[in-house]
């Protein structure tokens, strides 16, 4: 160990440590400029963190259109056309405008934080892959205003609908998926530059926080796939513009390509939305059972284990599109197999409390609720896997209840955690105890009001997608539709708490939490500007 | 090298003696662990593709 | 650990003992066929295991908030790894697994198998439709959305099978081996009944197969389960199974009424017939995209009522119903409306909603434009 220890800090590091290095350096931009042209790794994790909020509410209003049409069989408020760009701009908005910038900047803040270093590696580009994003996301949006409408063939934009079929702005939505996918990519290189490198002395790989773990295995799974995505747009903007055929089967394309393409994309970004969340709830279940992290190695080899098994089973998403039986098999079974590392991380999460010491502070509910319903979500993903069933189960609300199970009171769970756990260290002042209760509660009444009927119009036989439905299907949307309404006002509480937080509140101490671990916990709350300017004293655990 | 397929194969598995993940991690050569990992992620797909083809005759 | 494991192999001959445990209405249904009440025992068995592991998982985590509260005083213990309990818990979710992939690998070759089929029928999707043909048997026809307009917009009350009725439904022998050869001209469509438990995609350029014997004769609906477009919502499927008898039948009837409409098709048409037919035609197969009153929905389904272009030039009208426009939306109906549908149509199309060329297209001028091109 000693071989390792960080050098001496020279003369040179403690005179720039004095004041800051900014405000002796240079004068710093004021007002909209300081932000533009932010390089501070928590200034960019902010900028994402209110970014992904804004999103969060856009996408959501996509949504209650959605849930309010679907209240009544029959259509009422709007018409198919608009119906289908609003799910799919849900869809596209959520994925890419709310949950993953949200990761990204849950990164930007702790990563450098947790790992005990200054700032990103690379803080220029952390400024351009931020700033990418309302690029994208404005030419997204405008795209609902231009003749024909917006994006109306579902996230997924499955050839031909997305290319002979498809809407005049279609290109726009290519070009703004471009953008968003550089922006990922690049902020993923800045992640693994980061983690790499600039480790405090004495830091091995083993020693991280499964925060940081779960992070860089995401973003090399960013690196690997989002050129999948940038491949498979980029032919369809061929088809539609160039007069090529890789989608259209009447120049000797092939529809189911695209597909192929799409998933082995698709599959491994909805585990780029779900590492992270396990990496946060990881951090928390140990600080609030005042216990170590059960099985940290087994927790490390485990999201490797997912990140790798998702690459072999994309074609789950493709059971009834006619695939060959050998195929069929060979994706069932790497499929199930998924469910063995998914469980051996909730497996740790219990035995992690068990003979504990728990407290229920607000990070630890929202955690505990993401056991919980992800663990839900886990189970209707091992029934779809099982191919025979999913030829039933395909294409109908019971996915839409699987996925929403693992993004909403999974994924947004995790994140909304995190936001409460790290709240004291970004503000200074712990959240509100009553209103972040309150949030609390009525998130999962009405989260689990939404999605939980959806499990059964789905096996009744309702398919997703649809604007108008049979009248058997109707009291499970009546309950959804219900559902819906009350956890999108209930997130306004969210945003009460974090206003009221950033203004005032309890203070909060740098430990602000008894049992928390982590290098964070030893700067103060709020954390300043600039941090760790002088490698921190790193002892770790014996892990 | 066997060592480093003995260790891929017990992370396959998640579970590792901790003696040997240490004298694992101290070795500085992950060129081998790497080149383990990827030969036995090969053979786990050729392995699953052949259950899968004899399943399906 | 031990007696988690009885627990489980005792849920797991519960679950098969009582294959419906949950009302219906609320689950997948047990279904009309072989197939689908394997498929039904698989999702039970694999919802039981779920159930049991749910259980266990659950109980073991409430029972550690409720004993180890930080609140009761409790002290935290310091054990962080266990190598032998990390090993029985990473081992007996796999041999779960492997478990439950014997039955379901079973069940899918027997799915995969279409072989020996006593009978052939290609199903074709079209947004937003479908097109049934019973090959060698020279009877086809499409079959649409039955439920009136008036419902879906609310001014009427809604039936008991409001969007699961269609026009014309796929009439199928019970006990036969039916196999389905599915495509679909435009877009990917997917063809699903639950009682049959057949969901399969229609993908345009390629036949995709599945199967079916249904056991009990009766009335089963299903829709179109992939995003299709605008009128994704508005395909049903209805299947109607009939004893052999009653099937043969029906398929004579059939082929004489494709008969009589051939012969239709020689003799000069009246402006009132050819009107009254087309409006029918126009309102089944035309009106999903070009709207009931003509007036379309730009730019994707350009407007009928005052098409100038459309109404200069006869002959592209007829060409443009005929053989489509390549790369838009609108579809070559050559196959799949016949010449007197063909004929009506346009002549409607030229005569109605203020439109007025005063002229008509006779079934007769059709069939001599396919013969020429074939």
């Amino acid at each position: 160990m000693a071989s390792t220890l960080p050098p001496k800090p020279t003369p040179e590091h403690s005179t720039a440590t004095a004041g800051g290095m900014a405000e002796v350096g240079h004068a710093r931009p004021r007002g909209l400029m300081r932000w533009l042209l932010t390089t501070n790794h928590k200034e960019i994790g902010s900028l994402y963190l209110i970014f992904s909020l804004s999103m969060f509410f856009i996408g959501g209003i996509f949504a209650l259109v959605v849930r309010a049409e679907l209240f009544q069989p029959g259509l009422q408020l709007v018409q198919p056309e608009f119906f289908n760009q609003m799910t799919t701009m849900h869809g596209l908005i959520m994925v890419f405008g709310a949950i993953m910038p949200a990761f990204v900047g849950l990164a930007n803040w702790m990563v450098p934080l947790q790992i005990g270093a200054p700032d990103m590696a690379l803080p220029r580009l952390n400024n351009f892959s931020f700033w990418l994003l309302p690029v994208a996301f404005a030419l997204l949006l405008s795209t609902l205003l231009m003749p024909g409408g917006g994006p109306n063939f579902g996230w997924t934009f499955y050839a031909p609908l997305s290319t002979t079929y498809a809407p005049p702005s279609t290109t726009f939505f290519i070009l703004s998926l471009h953008i968003a996918g550089i922006s990922s990519i690049l902020g993923a290189i800045n992640i693994i530059a980061t983690i790499l490198n600039l480790r405090a002395p004495g830091m091995r790989m083993m020693d991280m926080p499964l925060f940081v773990w779960t992070w860089l295995i995401t973003a090399f799974l960013l690196i690997a796939v989002m050129p999948v995505l940038a491949g498979v747009i980029t032919m369809m903007l061929m088809d539609i513009n160039f007069g090529t055929s890789f989608f259209n089967a009447a120049g000797g394309g092939d529809p189911v390509l695209f597909q192929h393409l799409f998933w082995f994309f698709g599959h491994p970004e909805v585990y780029i939305m779900i590492l992270p969340a396990f990496g946060i709830v990881s951090a928390i279940i140990p600080t609030f059972s005042r216990k170590r992290l059960f099985g940290y190695a087994s927790m490390v080899y485990a999201t490797a284990a997912i990140a790798i098994l998702s690459f072999l089973v994309w074609a789950h998403h493709m059971f009834v599109v006619g695939l060959p039986l050998v195929a069929e098999l060979f994706f069932m079974y790497t499929t199930m197999l998924i469910a063995v590392p998914t469980g051996v991380k909730v497996f740790n999460w219990v035995a992690t409390m068990f003979r504990g010491s728990i407290s229920f502070e607000p990070p630890m509910l929202f955690a505990l609720a993401f056991v919980v319903q992800f663990t839900v979500g886990g189970f209707s993903g091992l029934m779809l896997a099982i191919s025979p069933a999913d030829f039933q189960y395909h294409d109908t609300y019971f996915v839409v209840a699987h996925f929403h199970y693992v993004l909403v009171p999974g994924a947004l769970f995790a994140i909304l955690a995190g936001a409460y756990y790290w709240l004291p260290k970004w503000t200074g002042h712990y959240p509100h105890l009553r209103l972040s209760q309150w949030h609390f509660w009525l998130s999962v009444i009405g989260v689990n009001l939404t999605f939980f009927p959806m499990h059964f119009s789905g096996l009744a036989g309702m398919p997703r997608r649809i604007p108008d439905y049979a009248l058997q299907f109707a009291d499970f949307n009546v309950a959804s539709s219900l559902g819906a309404f009350l956890f999108g006002a209930s997130q306004l509480l969210f945003v009460l708490v974090i206003i009221k937080c950033v203004r005032g509140g309890e203070k909060a101490p740098a430990k602000a939490w008894e049992g928390a671990e982590d290098l964070e916990w030893s700067v103060p709350s709020p954390a300043p500007l600039h941090t760790f300017e002088t490698p921190p004293d790193f002892h770790p655990h014996r892990h | 090298m066997w060592q480093a397929i003995k260790s891929v194969l017990a992370a396959f598995l998640g579970v590792q003696k901790d003696a040997r993940r240490r004298e694992d991690f101290a070795s500085n050569r992950p060129g081998t662990f790497i080149a383990a990992g990827l030969l036995m992620g090969v053979v786990f797909v050729v392995l699953v593709a052949l259950v899968a083809v004899l399943a399906a005759r | 650990m031990r007696t988690s494991l009885v627990w489980m192999a005792g849920g797991l001959t519960s679950a098969a003992l009582t294959p419906t445990a949950l009302a219906s209405g609320w689950n997948m249904p047990v279904g009309v066929t072989a197939l689908s009440r394997d498929i039904y025992s698989l999702h039970m068995i694999i919802f039981w295991i779920c159930v049991i592991i749910g259980v266990i998982v659950f109980g073991a985590m409430f029972y550690s908030l409720f004993r180890y509260r930080h609140s009761r005083g409790a002290k935290a213990a310091t054990f962080h790894e266990h190598t032998s309990v990390e090993v029985i818990w990473t081992a007996i979710p796999l041999l779960i697994l492997v478990g439950m992939a014997v039955p379901a690998t079973a069940t899918l070759k027997n799915m995969y198998d279409t072989s020996e089929a006593d009978l052939d029928i290609m199903v074709t999707g079209q947004q937003w439709r479908w097109r049934y043909e019973y090959l060698g048997e020279e009877v086809a026809f499409t079959s649409n959305l039955g439920t009136p307009r008036e419902q879906i917009s609310g001014t009427d009350e809604k039936g008991e099978h409001y969007l699961l009725e269609v026009d014309e439904p796929l009439v199928l022998p019970v006990g036969q081996k039916v196999r389905l050869l599915l495509t679909s001209d435009d877009v990917i469509h997917s063809w699903w009944v639950p009682d049959l438990a057949v969901k399969q995609d229609a993908i345009p350029g390629f036949v995709n197969e599945n199967w079916v014997r249904i056991e009990e004769p009766g009335i089963y609906r299903g829709q179109c389960a992939e995003l299709c477009g605008k009128d994704h919502a508005f395909m049903p499927v209805v299947v109607e199974a009939v004893e052999q008898e009653r099937f043969e039948e029906w398929l004579a009837e059939r082929k004489e009424a494709a008969a009589q409409e051939a012969q239709g098709v020689d003799r000069e048409w009246g402006m009132d017939e050819l009107m009254e037919r087309g409006e029918q035609v126009y309102g089944s197969v035309c009106a999903s995209c070009h709207q009931p009153d003509g007036q379309g929905n730009p730019p994707a389904f350009p407007a009928l009522a005052g098409n100038q272009q459309m109404l200069d030039d006869r002959d592209w009208h007829v060409d443009t119903v005929v053989n489509g426009v390549s790369g838009a939306a609108m579809p070559a109906f050559r196959s799949t409306l016949n010449p007197v549908e063909i004929a009506a149509v346009v002549t409607f199309e030229r005569n109605a909603w203020g439109n007025e060329s005063g002229d008509s297209v006779q079934p007769s001028e059709i069939a001599e434009l396919l013969e020429k091109d074939e």
